[in-house]
């Protein structure tokens, strides 16, 4: 095992800001597939996760990058420089729809899936079916699956990344869950019911 | 405790065999029915992250940033892929002009209505649902890359494509090295065009 596998991420940054190439590799190499992930399952794109990865680790290299190991994990705050990178991408492609854009994914979300996908999760197919489900949740929802049940990040890492209390990374979580199933069931109409206005008529 | 007070409980998010899950359930079936669905999600969840594990980043980036690291002090000089948030208008705005070039048959053959649901058609990017048939031309043709705004245009019922000449400069929005002076040369692309005439991907020639 090469020594940097032993350090910790905060030791390998402290050397990285001192010049040492390899802590720097390292640190790379450890922490770039799960940011690229994240920043692919966020935007759709492979051309921005690359940008946005970049992005992270050039705001990594420049000394006073802002990191406090105080406030949380260095994976969570690298997430969260992902985090809003990408929302300067949302905000420039999209006319400023803010992230808690609770219906931004609903008509994806009514596309995603067909049928009853539930009992086929143990398949390539329901896998492939819950990503497609999971791509078209709204963003407030997909993030918190990405980090949490994707990427692994325990509630208080992923609150750091999403800049929120723990006990929102969980309502978030729950409701995710129940939009994954409701998809997964096949079981939503072509409208969610929330979204129909009962009106009063005469027959 | 109501199958309300249940579910305001959180229990998918507790682990397996909690306690105070326990005494609701053993009085509801419903609610295991629920809650074994639910575990059937997270189950596939941690199968998608199984799978998920196998996407990297590009080799190249490693490169790109090891080269920045070695040169921080002069970052601005350092040929880093050129950022996305900058480029996408200019994008748009290339396709303006691309538009109007192919109009003014600068250099241009005329639009191809092709069939986006046409058989063996080359995928560009599942993302955005497009198709583009191979125009067969030859080695010196590559693939259709994306353009960084195409993935948030809706899916084009038919598409055109047009031949043009770009600036080189062009290609590094896209992420090609493009050395310094060879930056103002023309090259020869292909743009594919939504019916709504905005541009989706982009094949560069020889």
């Amino acid at each position: 095992m090469a020594e940097h596998d032993r350090e910790s991420d905060d030791e390998l940054l402290l050397r990285l800001h001192s010049g040492d190439e390899q802590a720097f590799a390292a640190l790379y190499r450890r922490r770039q597939a799960a940011i690229y992930r994240y920043a692919l399952n966020m935007s759709g794109s492979a051309a921005v996760a690359e940008d946005v990865l970049q992005e992270v680790f050039m705001v990594l290299i420049r000394e006073g990058c802002g990191y406090d190991p105080e406030r949380g994990a260095l994976s969570a705050y690298l997430f969260g420089i992902a985090r809003k990178l990408l929302l300067r991408h949302f905000e420039r492609i999209r006319g400023n729809v803010p992230i808690d854009d609770e219906d931004a994914g609903s008509v994806m979300l009514e596309l995603a899936v067909d049928g009853n996908q539930l009992s086929d999760l143990a398949r390539s197919e329901g896998i492939a079916a819950l990503r497609r489900a999971v791509q078209a949740l709204p963003r407030r929802y997909r993030e918190v699956v990405v980090l949490c049940d994707l990427e692994e990040l325990d509630y208080a890492d992923a609150a750091h990344a999403l800049g929120c209390p723990v006990g929102t990374v969980r309502s978030r979580l729950h409701r995710a869950r129940a939009l994954l199933l409701e998809k997964m069931q096949g079981e939503a109409g072509p409208r969610r019911a929330g979204a129909l206005n009962p009106i009063r008529c005469s027959i | 405790m109501t199958c309300q007070e249940f579910w305001d409980s959180m229990p998918e998010l507790a682990p397996d065999g909690a306690p105070e899950l326990g005494e609701h359930l053993r009085g509801c079936p419903a609610c295991v029915a629920v809650l074994a669905r639910q575990r059937q999600v997270a189950a596939g969840l941690r199968g998608l992250a199984a799978e998920s594990r196998r996407v990297q980043a590009p080799a190249r980036l490693e490169g790109r940033l090891m080269a920045a690291f070695r040169g921080e002090g002069g970052m601005t000089e350092i040929p880093l892929r050129a950022r996305w948030w900058s480029p996408v208008a200019a994008w748009v705005a290339a396709a303006a002009l691309i538009t109007a070039a192919a109009l003014l048959s600068l250099r241009s053959r005329e639009a191809q209505p092709l069939p986006a649901t046409a058989p063996q058609m080359a995928a560009v990017d599942w993302t955005f649902g497009l198709a583009i048939e191979d125009a067969g031309g030859g080695t010196e043709e590559g693939e259709f890359i994306a353009l960084p705004n195409a993935e948030q245009l809706p899916p084009p019922a038919q598409v055109n494509m047009v031949r043009v000449e770009l600036p080189r400069s062009a290609m590094i929005s896209l992420g090609y090295d493009v050395k310094a002076e060879e930056a103002g040369e023309m090259v020869e692309a292909d743009i594919v065009l939504g019916s709504d005439g905005l541009a989706r991907a982009v094949r560069f020639l020889n």
